[in-house]
């Protein structure tokens, strides 16, 4: 499994260049002029604005640009943004917020998607399966920022249970909401193909062979239907958490949280090609990583799966 | 089962690593507690650290105006007073004699002296150091030494013009008489600087040591708050009642306007568009509702799309646009129609100076538009920066110029402003465009040099490229003035030029709208930043 695991590390190198390519090609495509947004409304200086295009090798063509970026990323260096702050301090201090968000929403999505997911396929056609397909269909077609924006009036602005934006008040008080409302759609997801994949697991020869040989009804479900249906729901989850990472763009923006989703699109606005690849990158990385733990995880849930 | 095995310890491990890092953080802060003093306030990110001279936009302006005091200062009238400066003497303008008040200190305790103005202007106006002010102190004697431009080292780091005479004497001498330099001295690029900061300027954009009414409370949290506190050896310490601000940073304003309306924020001077129908309700006597020192125009590329040469037709478009309906209809009382090319809060405005030109008129308009041979195709174009909120309008006037002039007209959303204005460099776009000023400094002179003079095609935001010798010279003649009240009339001769020719069509003034939670008896605002000595907590 080590070798296994080191040949998906290797391969993850050509997907990083390929990907840090075309993510550089992209955003100097973008019309606009970072050393002008430094200024903000205000023309800039044409002699400053000609000295700092200069110092960041902005007046080069792409392929030398790229060049000196990937060179720099390879020394460790992951370059600064036009205003002078070194990239990889504003990586640190931005990563753990999206990443306490991610993982909240993640914890959210998990716990109550496959909960709701066991108990509808358990009681399929009753009621409480019509509420999970009911909740959920809402939850699936309401978009984020209007469920972020009136989660935020109602239970910020009206009732004050929560902060309205912000992570002053840390974790969990300043993540909850705003991790609820990143994890809803997902969550409805893993709700339903649980049920679906459940649904069919407790119909299979297996699980009727452990309640013919009298197991306990608690075991029956929590391991031998639940384990086995849980590898789809796994697989959902482990794409879900780059999706997560990169996806709280609107959440972020809504809620003022200083993570990542908000600086890519700030970067992008801004057109600083280093920061947006870097923050790809990084994204691109922990899809990577995730993946690899999905893979890995298959064994445990199914020990039939092997990998050699 | 080996690798199942191996796998398990993969997933526990991730699971606690994870777990360590989401409940690593957190703090218990937040929640304000009724007048412990501290102001919280709405500012978005600064775009670069926080340095005086490299500080050009109003978000990180607003912490510098409060992190340092500068020789002059805007009190609440919007007049230039005296503020770390004891006297200010000139004779012909050109060479300024400026008496220091004693016992002003930085926050780390070293003495304001005029060397520390010596060796900051010195800083700003270097082309090396990169600074975005570096134009604003193109007045004085020297500047050009320490801008030899592109490609070349200058040869001095020092500006002639610039002389401490002694500890509290400030000599400061002109390349010629410029009358507005007292009221430059305001913007904040003219602050002085420790000696702390020319070892590390770097550092000091995280937590600058400033010589004003408050100083750092820890280093700059990015994108998340720059807390201050006040500063107890400031002179005027005992006239503000603000203990501490805590400049909130928000990317999204309408995140920022619910906290506001939540009680989360104290101070807000923007209220977004969607908080304006419901604001003074939402906001029941704490809503702030004045002129601002913005003003926003149509523009023309004059320099090299003939089709708008003639000054009639420039006339007939403003005379087609329906001023009071895009202030009071699009912007919701949030706007002010433009009646003239100064704005209303400084000296030398004049109340309908535009007259006949800045009125809906579309039977005059129509006939203006004939006679003046009208433009090719009958179409116009209206160009826009989709980035900041100018859709409704632009497409409203629009709409009034196709209607009023009965002409094709279109609208073209760009990116950013920044594309439009790199567009009108590389003579690229040949439509009208969407434009705006905000004053750096208050005296007439900033409303129209910057903008409409021939040096500020080159140097400055002169994006239409208009150039008139006559403008040009009363502006000259304004300058040498040795009274403000002549310099005021030279200045408004020069509007009266621009009235007549309309470079630009003034279309609005900007107001300040925004709100303050019940901590707050009453503040004021002056050229978009706040006085903190007049806020007043309840």
């Amino acid at each position: 499994m080590g070798r296994y695991a080191a040949r998906r590390l290797l391969q993850a190198i050509p997907v990083l260049i390929g990907v840090t390519f075309i993510i550089f090609c992209l955003v100097f495509a973008l019309p606009g002029d970072p050393i002008q947004a430094l200024a903000g409304e205000k023309r800039a200086d044409p002699n400053i604005a000609a000295m700092l295009r200069e110092q960041y090798h902005l007046n080069d063509p792409l392929y030398q640009q790229y060049w000196h970026y990937i060179s720099g990323v390879f020394t460790g260096d992951l370059g600064q943004t036009y205003n002078g702050r070194e990239i990889s301090e504003l990586v640190s201090e931005r990563f753990p917020v999206t990443l306490k968000l991610a993982l909240t929403a993640f914890g959210i999505e998990a716990a109550i998607g496959i909960v709701a997911g066991i108990f509808a396929a358990l009681k399929k056609g009753k009621f409480i399966d019509n509420v999970v397909l009911v909740s959920t269909l809402i939850l699936i077609s309401i978009p984020v920022f209007v469920l972020g924006s009136v989660f935020q009036l109602e239970f910020g602005v009206n009732l004050k249970i929560t902060p309205v934006a912000g992570i002053e008040q840390g974790w969990p008080q300043s993540y909850i909401l705003p991790a609820i409302v990143l994890a809803s759609t997902s969550m409805a997801y893993i709700a339903r193909l649980t049920r679906t994949s459940m649904g069919e697991s407790i119909r299979a020869d297996y699980v009727r062979t452990a309640v013919a040989k009298g197991l306990p009804r608690r075991r029956v479900i929590g391991v031998h239907a639940l384990r086995n249906s849980l590898i789809p729901v796994v697989t959902f989850l482990g794409m879900d958490l780059g999706a997560l990472m990169g996806g709280a763009i609107i959440t972020e923006r809504v809620f003022n949280l200083p993570g990542l989703g908000g600086q890519i699109a700030q970067s992008v606005y801004l057109r600083e090609r280093p920061i947006v690849v870097g923050l790809v990158t990084l994204l691109v990385l922990i899809y990577l990583v995730a993946n690899l733990l999905v893979d890995l995880l298959y064994a445990v849930l199914d020990p039939r799966i092997r990998y050699e | 089962m080996r690798g199942a095995k191996s796998a398990k310890w993969v997933a526990i491990a991730t699971v606690v690593v994870l777990g360590a890092t989401a409940c690593g953080g957190g703090g218990d802060t937040g929640g304000s507690g009724k007048n412990d003093g501290i102001v919280s306030m709405e500012i978005g990110e600064p775009q670069n650290g926080l340095i005086p001279s490299n500080t050009y936009e109003t978000e990180g302006g607003q912490v510098i105006s409060a992190l340092f005091a500068g020789l002059t200062k805007l009190n609440a009238e919007n007049k230039v007073v005296d503020d770390l400066a004891a006297s200010i003497d000139t004779k012909d303008s050109k060479v300024w004699t400026i008496k220091l008040k004693p016992g002003y200190t930085f926050h780390n305790g070293e003495k304001v002296t005029a060397q520390s103005f010596v060796d900051a202007w010195n800083y700003g106006a270097n082309q090396e150091n990169k600074q975005q002010t570096n134009a604003l102190f193109n007045h004085i004697q020297g500047w050009t030494d320490l801008n030899p431009g592109e490609g070349k080292k200058p040869t001095t780091d020092k500006m002639s013009g610039l002389k401490a005479v002694d500890e509290s004497t400030l000599q400061v001498t002109l390349t010629g008489p410029f009358s507005a330099f007292r009221a430059q001295l305001s913007f904040t690029a003219f602050s002085p600087l420790p000696k702390a900061f020319f070892q590390d300027p770097k550092a000091f954009g995280e937590k600058p040591i400033g010589n004003g009414p408050f100083e750092m409370d820890g280093s700059v949290k990015h994108n998340e708050s720059i807390s201050l506190k006040k500063y107890d050896k400031f002179p005027d310490a005992s006239k503000i009642e603000v203990k501490g601000i805590n400049f909130k940073i928000y990317s999204n304003q309408d995140t920022a306007y619910k906290d506001l309306v939540a009680g989360n924020l104290d101070l807000d001077i923007t209220v977004p568009n969607s908080g304006l129908p419901t604001y003074k309700k939402d906001l029941p006597g704490r809503t702030i509702d004045e002129a601002d020192s913005g003003v926003g125009y149509i523009g023309f590329p004059l320099k090299y799309n003939k089709s708008f040469q003639n000054k009639d037709l420039r006339k007939a478009i403003s005379m087609s646009i329906d001023r009071k309906a895009i202030a009071d209809k699009i912007f919701l009382g949030s706007r002010m129609p433009a009646d003239d090319f100064i704005n209303p809060i400084i000296d030398g405005y004049r109340q309908g100076a535009c007259g006949e030109a800045c009125t809906l008129n579309p039977a005059k308009a129509k006939e203006l538009y004939k006679t003046s041979g009208g433009l090719p195709g009958n179409a116009l174009e209206l160009g826009y920066n989709a980035d900041g909120d100018h859709k409704a309008w632009i497409t409203a006037v629009a709409n009034q110029i196709q209607q009023n002039l009965g002409i094709k007209v279109t609208v073209k959303p760009f990116e950013q402003f920044q594309t439009i204005l790199n567009d009108l460099d590389a003579k690229k776009y040949g439509g009208a465009f969407r434009m705006a000023w905000n004053m750096d400094y208050p005296d007439a002179e900033n409303y129209l040099r910057p903008i409409f003079s021939t040096d500020a095609i080159a140097n400055g935001s002169n994006y239409a490229g208009y150039s008139n010798p006559a403008f040009d010279k009363l502006l000259v003649e304004g300058d040498q003035a040795p009274v403000p009240a002549d310099a005021i009339k030279k200045y408004q001769a020069a509007d009266d030029i621009l009235l007549n020719e309309m470079p630009y069509i003034p279309v609005y003034f900007y107001k300040m709208n925004g709100g303050f939670s019940d901590k707050i008896k009453s503040v004021k605002v002056a050229g978009h930043n706040v006085l903190w000595d007049t806020v007043k907590l309840s």
